[in-house]
């Protein structure tokens, strides 16, 4: 199991993955903007970060170069659960995954808990 | 030693040991800077105010003896926080700042300060759209960089006219008169003309029918940007 920063702006959404996330067995750091989420990191060390890209004062894209501008945190995988629909995605998808490290784009409203946990998993699995 | 003040742009962080943060900054003055930024990291990392991106603060720092100097304090300007509201805007700015940090020498002129700026303020205003963006920002590095079409005259050293329609020739990096193909009529010169005269985004958004222009200049802006890198 792993270690997850969580980085979701609306708090009743954060409990909800929270909870998935810990029923799941993984133990779970929650930040609820940008800067939150660099200190969140460097508390926390996580294996997978799921981030929402639409927030208050910084946006994710933000969060994301700062991230990656510490070396140990560039291997770091980083799942996108966003309410940006995919169509407006479509050239940011590329750019997100190869200059951001983003490993997978998903769509908030059409992903349900158990697609989040598996995703999670598998990103884990695979890093 | 003597500390020195200018107002600047942060074009990159990267990270120095434990608690430091390298920064390199655009400044009109200076050209380039690096410079240490101590006990930033993290917590009191760029996304505090005045090493913020997207954000144009005034700088005090040291020239140190080295090409590293010391920040000593920073005081925020402006920032453009319109820019981090929209996440195409975001993308594009940290693209614009990588290609003129890519681009330019250690020691710019001082207007590649004025045209990050420009880019900022156009990135901000919603109202101008990224496309034009995009190619108002290639239209200034090429002219910076001494690539500028030739849009005074054709291929043959004549005025262009109003009346005629022209291709573009890569070769004399001018336009030649072609009646039957031509692509470009005087509304596009006149575009590129202002774009080319160093105006800004802004006011390129202005010029009636820009969207359809632009549309039609973009491939050989396009073209032209792969002829000059």
């Amino acid at each position: 199991m792993a270690n997850v920063l969580l980085i979701e702006p609306d708090a009743v959404l954060a409990r909800t993955y929270m909870q998935a996330l810990q029923h799941a067995g993984h133990t779970v750091a929650c930040a609820h903007d940008a800067q939150g989420a660099i200190s969140a990191s460097d508390e926390t060390q996580p294996d997978i970060v799921v981030l929402e890209l639409q927030m208050a004062t910084h946006n994710g894209i933000e969060f994301l170069h700062e991230f990656r501008s510490y070396p140990e945190w560039q291997q770091i995988p980083v799942l996108v659960n966003t309410n940006i629909p995919p169509t407006t995605m479509i050239a940011a998808k590329a750019v997100l995954a190869r200059d951001l490290g983003v490993v997978q784009c998903l769509y908030k409203p059409r992903t349900s808990l158990e697609q989040l946990l598996r995703v999670v998993k598998q990103q884990v699995n695979a890093a | 030693m003597k500390q020195l003040v200018t107002t600047a742009i942060i074009l990159s962080r990267t990270d120095y040991g434990e608690a430091d943060r390298i920064l390199n900054l655009l400044t009109p003055e200076y050209g380039k800077l690096t410079l240490m930024a101590r006990g930033v990291r993290r917590v009191k990392s760029k996304l505090a105010g005045g090493i913020e991106l997207f954000s144009v603060s005034e700088i005090t720092f040291i020239k140190g003896r080295g090409e590293v100097g010391t920040l000593v304090s920073t005081r925020l300007i402006k920032h453009y926080e319109r820019i981090v509201g929209d996440l195409d805007r975001t993308m594009l700015g940290y693209e614009l700042i990588k290609q003129l940090h890519k681009v330019t020498e250690d020691e710019p002129e001082p207007e590649y300060f004025e045209v990050l700026q420009d880019a900022f303020e156009a990135l901000n205003d919603k109202t101008v759209t990224i496309q034009l963006i995009r190619f108002w920002f290639a239209a200034q590095l090429l002219r910076m960089s001494g690539h500028t079409p030739n849009l005074q005259t054709d291929d043959h050293g004549e005025k262009l006219a109003a009346d005629r329609l022209y291709e573009f020739g890569s070769d004399t990096m001018s336009f030649m008169y072609s009646p039957d193909h031509g692509r470009f009529d005087a509304t596009h010169i006149k575009f590129l003309r202002l774009a080319f005269a160093g105006n800004t985004a802004i006011v390129l958004a202005h010029v009636q029918g820009s969207e359809r222009i632009l549309d039609d200049v973009q491939p050989l802006l396009q073209h032209l940007t792969q002829l000059a890198y």
